[in-house]
């Protein structure tokens, strides 16, 4: 037996019912994998951690470094979160230039990251170099790896920066941690119940 | 593929985040922390001025000026202040207040960076504004916001100051969206451009079996016809080839112009103006089909063409044309059921995007056109008097599009009233089809009695009071019943995002519906006639806080709140839960039906 909307459908010759109830397809979501997993970008931490911690800075930027030891204690005694510097030189090319330097320094990421993090305030490039020659690290040997793979790098700085602007952020530092967003500085607590708030879903 | 995601996010230059008054530790918008003032200062130069808020600070060496793109200029500061806090070293920053001479600024445009932190919270990236030095006019140029296609929650970190275990004050940005992505974007990030694209093709084939495309067919056949014996299956191959790929360009046009503009397509394509022309120019080729007169090009035109590029050309020009045209008439027409789609090629700010999957749709609706045009020639019989029958068929398939098409904007029941004379009109053609013989006899008897019996429902519903054409007997069923029926809903209005807050903090506990529609959103009206109205929509609805934003008169305030909801045009609805979070996978966007509206409110009542 044909119900009434067969009879309208056949009355009309067609299909505007059809149109009609043309689908709105469903919806899911990109971005995280980008955001998150930047396979250029070294994991620290724990690479295999449950929540990851993405934060964008500069090496200049005074607050990013006053909360960096906490961070990275944060980090080290959960033992279980991923982190992700994400560098977004706004300070100009200093910045650009320690940001370089650290990215193309290979299996000496963490070390020359964080001796420069360890700095006070601003910065020009002889400190930047001084205080990589201070941690052990050949400035000039890093320069080199770094211009053989600019490419690389400078396509790292260019996603970082793109997402900061997709997001909105005014400045650094930025933190994504889990999938939330949280603008400006935080200290320990504030990172413990950020990471608690992500665990939780 | 993470090139296209990633182009994307770059092109989605998001400034200023959202304004956040309350809260003292969130940091402000830019130019509440620094608000710049400028003015002409003795001979000839300009003077900077820089209003600074409280617990925020500039950087002295941070302050430039320069020609765009060109030569650095001289700027002469004041000494600043020597902040001896071991996290600065040596820098001289101001509080308060700044002051910048710039002592020859040229005559042509001048760009002014400059750049600070909150203390304890954020370093600003550098600001630019681009100064003309002799009227002072100021401007921003970067980029104006476009929507984050990504799908995170914000919230201002807590500042560790303030961070006393009180919960933080809700402040007037306090609701969070859900994370959310539209159809293009999930399809980006699923599948990359190849997706999108081969998405689209799909739709545009799905599109040509709806009575919208079919005008094309009389008037490709038309064109087709005039080549009379010279007709091959490879000339018809050809010219309706041309035909079609004319037709997607146009359609290209649109979507280049969609993802160029940001705009939604269809503010112009679904204005009552276009939506009521569209009507009109169905019931004229209706009339066509039923013999009144013929369809072509004016002749003028044709001659015109043929006798500038030799007959051959000619045809394949007017061929073309047509094409090109015949997007007037299918683009509103199509734009209704794409409307969710559309939405998300202007979100996406892609203009080679939009292009690419506005073309394929133009190329999926063509192919059976193709198909036609090709096997046109040698396969279907001379035309006969069976061409003239299905030529009326296609008479009502247009009358149907045009009741269609004007619903929205005829007063309710009287599309009611139109389908029933439509149907009954089915109905004496199919009793006096010329051949009638027979299965055909007995077929078209058929259809002829059940369009006749329906139309007389249609007509008998409509004088009850009946709004649904599936249901027109309704209002007579219910009156035996003492269902009461749900009351009607009531929709308070808002236009700026500290109203919706005000709204979602007064919810009380109960769920909130935002439903942003516009009087020129033809699809809006559908929604309004015939899904707001459902009984089962009021009951599912009854427990919600309604609130809706009219962008009929667009202004700033709208725009604000659509960029800050990520809303990218009307009908776009969303779900809030008690406590001011979008739900997830609730949010409506285009054509909203009565399964999916109380699908979406099902959801918030079970969190």
């Amino acid at each position: 037996m044909m119900n009434r909307r067969d009879v309208l459908k056949i009355a009309a010759a067609g299909s505007a019912v059809t149109a009609l109830s043309f689908p709105v397809l469903a919806q899911s979501s990109p971005g995280v994998e980008e955001v998150l997993f930047d396979p250029e970008i070294p994991a620290l931490g724990n690479p295999g951690g449950n929540v990851t911690v993405a934060e964008y800075f500069d090496y200049q930027c005074p607050f990013c470094k006053r909360g960096h030891e906490d961070l990275m204690d944060v980090v080290r005694k959960d033992g279980n979160v991923r982190l992700v510097m994400k560098d977004w030189p706004i300070f100009g090319g200093a910045s650009v230039h320690a940001s370089s330097l650290v990215l193309a320094s290979g299996d000496s990421y963490e070390r020359a990251l964080n001796a420069l993090m360890a700095t006070p305030g601003r910065l020009g490039k002889d400190e930047v170099d001084a205080t990589l020659s201070k941690a052990g690290l050949d400035p000039s040997t890093l320069l080199a790896a770094f211009k053989k793979d600019m490419d690389r790098v400078d396509a790292i700085l260019a996603r970082n920066m793109d997402q900061a602007n997709a997001f909105g952020f005014g400045g650094t530092p930025a933190f994504i941690i889990g999938t939330r967003i949280y603008h400006g500085a935080m200290d320990r607590q504030a990172l413990l119940d950020a990471i608690a708030t992500a665990r939780a879903g | 593929m993470k090139k296209t995601v990633i182009g994307i996010l770059g092109m989605l230059a998001f400034q200023v985040f959202a304004p956040a008054a309350a809260s003292p530790g969130e940091p402000l918008p830019v130019d509440r922390a620094f608000a710049i003032s400028i003015q002409h200062g003795s001979g000839g130069s300009l003077s900077l001025e820089w209003d600074i808020a409280d617990g925020y600070y500039l950087y002295r060496d941070r302050v430039a000026a320069r020609i765009p793109d060109g030569a650095a200029l001289t700027v002469e500061t004041t000494p600043g202040l020597v902040k001896d806090d071991p996290n600065f070293g040596s820098t001289e920053i101001y509080y308060r207040h700044a002051e910048a001479v710039v002592p020859d600024p040229g005559s042509g445009p001048i760009e002014i960076t400059y750049q600070g932190c909150q203390e304890d919270g954020i370093c600003y990236a550098p600001e630019i504004r681009l100064v003309d030095p002799v009227t002072l006019a100021v401007s921003d140029p970067a980029p104006l916001g476009a929507y984050p296609a990504v799908n995170w929650e914000t919230e201002a970190a807590a500042p560790p100051a303030a961070e006393a275990g009180a919960p933080q004050a809700a402040g007037p940005a306090d609701f969070a969206l859900a994370p959310d992505d539209g159809l293009v974007q999930s399809l980006l990030g699923n599948g990359g451009t190849l997706l999108v694209i081969a998405t689209f093709l799909l739709f545009g084939l799905l599109l040509a079996f709806t009575p919208c495309v079919f005008p094309m067919y009389p008037i490709l056949a038309g064109a087709l016809a005039r080549q009379g014996d010279r007709l091959t299956a490879r000339r018809g191959f050809v010219l309706s080839a041309i035909y079609v790929i004319a037709l997607a360009s146009a359609f290209a046009m649109l979507g280049a112009a969609a993802g160029w503009s940001g705009q939604n397509l269809q503010m112009v394509l679904q204005s009552p103006f276009t939506a009521a022309a569209v009507a009109v120019i169905f019931v004229a080729l209706a009339l066509s089909m039923f013999g009144l007169f013929e369809l072509q090009l004016p002749t003028a035109l044709t001659s015109w063409v043929a006798a500038r590029t030799g007959a051959t050309a000619g045809s394949k020009r007017s061929v073309a044309l047509l094409g090109f045209s015949s997007v007037l008439i299918v683009g509103p027409c199509v734009t209704a059921p794409l409307a969710g789609a559309l939405l998300y090629i202007a979100q996406t700010g892609n203009v080679a995007l939009g292009a690419a999957a506005l073309f394929m749709l133009g190329i999926g609706k063509g192919l059976p056109l193709i198909v036609m045009g090709t096997l046109g020639g040698g396969a279907l019989p001379r035309a006969g008097a069976w061409m003239e029958d299905v030529k009326r068929v296609f008479g009502f398939g247009f009358l149907a599009t045009a009741i269609w098409m004007a619903t929205p904007l005829l007063p309710p029941r009287l599309d009611l009233v139109l389908w029933g004379v439509l149907l009954i009109g089915v109905a004496s053609f199919a009793f006096t089809a010329r051949r009638s013989e027979g299965t055909v006899l007995m077929a078209s008897r058929a259809v002829g009695a059940v369009a006749l019996i329906y139309g007389a429902i249609l007509m008998v519903g409509a004088s009850a009071g009946a709004t649904d054409p599936l249901k027109p007997l309704a209002t007579l069923a219910a009156r035996g019943q003492s269902l009461p029926a749900a009351e009607e809903l009531q929709f308070a209005t808002i236009s700026t995002s500290p109203d919706l807050q005000g709204k979602l903090d007064a919810a009380n506990g109960r769920p909130t519906l935002v439903y942003f529609t516009a009087d020129w959103c033809v699809t809006c009206h559908t929604i309004e006639r015939s899904v707001l109205p459902d009984d089962a929509v009021r009951r599912g609805l009854a427990g919600f806080q309604l609130v809706k934003a009219d962008l009929s008169d667009f202004d700033w305030d709208n725009a604000a709140l659509m960029e800050k909801l990520r809303v990218a045009g009307p009908p776009t609805m969303l779900f809030f839960d008690a406590n001011a979070r979008e739900a997830a996978g609730t949010r409506l966007v285009g054509a909203v039906t009565v399964d999916t509206l109380l699908r979406s409110a099902a959801r918030l009542e079970n969190l």
